[in-house]
């Protein structure tokens, strides 16, 4: 079953491995339009190992569809995934596999465009808390991995209603507020299951600097069926140029009786060898008093992108809790 | 010692003298534009000027008026905004469209409301209006 999924996989970046097509305009990893409707379409796969505990993973994680276009003031963005699609596993007994054929929605909206600063948006999508959970995808990322503040401050999708104000002069400001008052879409495809977010952000950017800060509150719904309220602060920069990304997000979280994550924070350095090539460093520190778990990690890490939606990634992560130390590798493809 | 400065201030003058000149045009109907405006349109953060539908238009990826642009105006590399573009076709966005002459470009600018693009300043006449200008 391995196998053919990875023939399939092979096959698919075989199809799109043409970087530039001239007759069609078709480029890889910007999609292609149907037609002369106003809908293109796309998707990205990623595979990866990890080595951890003297045990090895195979997983095909991500095999997701997008479909996206507007008509005038209005546009909208269809985001379809299987989610750990395939996963082989070594256990003491031998290998175990698993397989979840779930076909999860990971984002659905609608957007209205007023005018060039004000932007209106209905559905399911990400957070946009930080900058990591923007674009979270395997092939967009640095990483395989994605940092634990990433994943344990706030929720990484809402379902509701989001809304924008942007002015673009020397300097870009952004002021979006992010409501939900409803059950999630799918709501076994997030982080907590929440029916109630409601949170503001400032972003400010200007030359290689970007700023930001999130504010926001969440219902989360416990294992015993009752719900609690979370708060949680999220200051984030990026610096970049054409060699260097500097990215750090700093995060806390807390319930009414005090913190259930005392801070959760990495500092991010990607430092473009060539057009191909990149080294990345990341440390990562957390407190989370919800599951009495401190951490502190470095992560190494190197990217080789053939052609920039192709990834093929390696890391190696040292925990001070030593028995988390793993390695990680990935291939994966935006098209 | 005095030649080597006399060489220096002459080669930068006439470098000056000589550098090409280009302009950001638009269509007639738009009021006018700042440069914070312009990136935005061109890295399609807005499609949007109040009501009217803004239409960025590129020369070829190679052309070197665009490189100019890229480099002059927005401030980023081909490798760059391949990556750019890359991550906006996960968030649904698509680039500008583009045109292999910029007599296409004139063309187009003159025909279609909110139309916006660049060319050798050389090329414009009155029919466009010229909103920024740089120079090589």
């Amino acid at each position: 079953m391995l196998k053919k999924l990875l023939i399939v996989l092979v096959l698919v970046s075989a199809l799109f491995g043409v970087e530039y097509q001239e007759e069609s305009g078709y480029h890889l990893g910007e999609g292609t339009q149907v037609g002369s409707l106003p809908l293109y379409i796309g998707g990205y796969f990623s595979v990866d190992y990890r080595y951890k505990e003297s045990k090895s993973r195979y997983r095909i994680d991500d095999l997701a569809f997008l479909a996206y276009g507007n008509y005038n003031k209005l546009s909208y963005m269809s985001e379809f995934e299987f989610k750990e699609f395939y996963t082989l596993s070594e256990e003491e007994s031998g290998f175990t596999t698993n397989q979840d054929k779930s076909l999860h929605v990971e984002r659905l909206y609608a957007d209205y465009n007023f005018n060039e600063n004000y932007m209106l948006r209905g559905g399911k999508y990400n957070s946009q808390v930080g900058f990591w959970n923007l674009l979270p995808i395997n092939v967009l990322r640095d990483t395989t991995s994605n940092p634990i503040s990433t994943d344990i401050i706030f929720p990484k999708f809402t379902t509701g209603l989001y809304a924008s104000y942007t002015s673009f002069n020397e300097g870009d400001l952004k002021i979006d507020t992010m409501l939900q008052h409803n059950d999630d879409f799918d709501s076994d495809y997030n982080n907590y299951v929440i029916d109630e977010h409601y949170a503001l952000g400032v972003t400010y950017s200007k030359d290689e600097f970007e700023v930001k800060l999130n504010i926001g509150m969440f219902d989360n719904y416990m294992p015993n069926n009752t719900t609690q309220n979370l708060y949680y602060i999220l200051a984030s920069m990026k610096y970049e140029t054409e060699k260097l990304q500097v990215m750090s997000e700093v995060g806390s979280q807390s319930a009414t009786d005090g913190f259930t994550t005392e801070y959760a924070a990495y500092l991010q350095g990607v430092y473009r060898l060539s057009e191909e090539h990149a080294a990345i460093l990341r440390l990562e520190s957390y407190d989370d008093s919800y599951n009495d778990t401190r951490d502190d990690i470095a992560i190494f890490g190197y990217t080789y992108r053939p052609l920039y939606p192709v990834a093929l990634k390696a890391e190696y992560q040292f925990h001070s809790i030593s028995l988390q130390n793993q390695f990680l590798f990935s291939f994966s493809v935006l098209f | 010692m005095k030649r080597l400065a006399l060489y220096i201030l002459l080669e930068l003058f006439t470098s000056q003298l000589y550098a090409t000149e280009y302009a950001v045009v638009i269509n007639k109907n738009i009021e006018s534009l700042h440069l914070g405006q312009i990136k935005a349109f061109f890295l399609k953060k807005t499609s949007y000027l109040g009501d009217e539908a803004i239409v960025p238009i590129n020369l070829s990826s190679r052309n070197p008026i665009r490189i100019s642009f890229e480099k002059k105006v927005l401030h980023m590399s081909f490798t760059r905004l391949k990556s750019y573009w890359t991550k906006q076709h996960y968030l649904g966005h698509r680039p500008p469209i583009s045109m292999k002459s910029q007599a296409s470009v004139k063309a187009f600018i003159e025909k279609v409301d909110g139309a916006i693009g660049y060319m050798d300043l050389k090329k414009v006449d009155g029919d466009l209006k010229i909103v920024y200008k740089w120079s090589d």
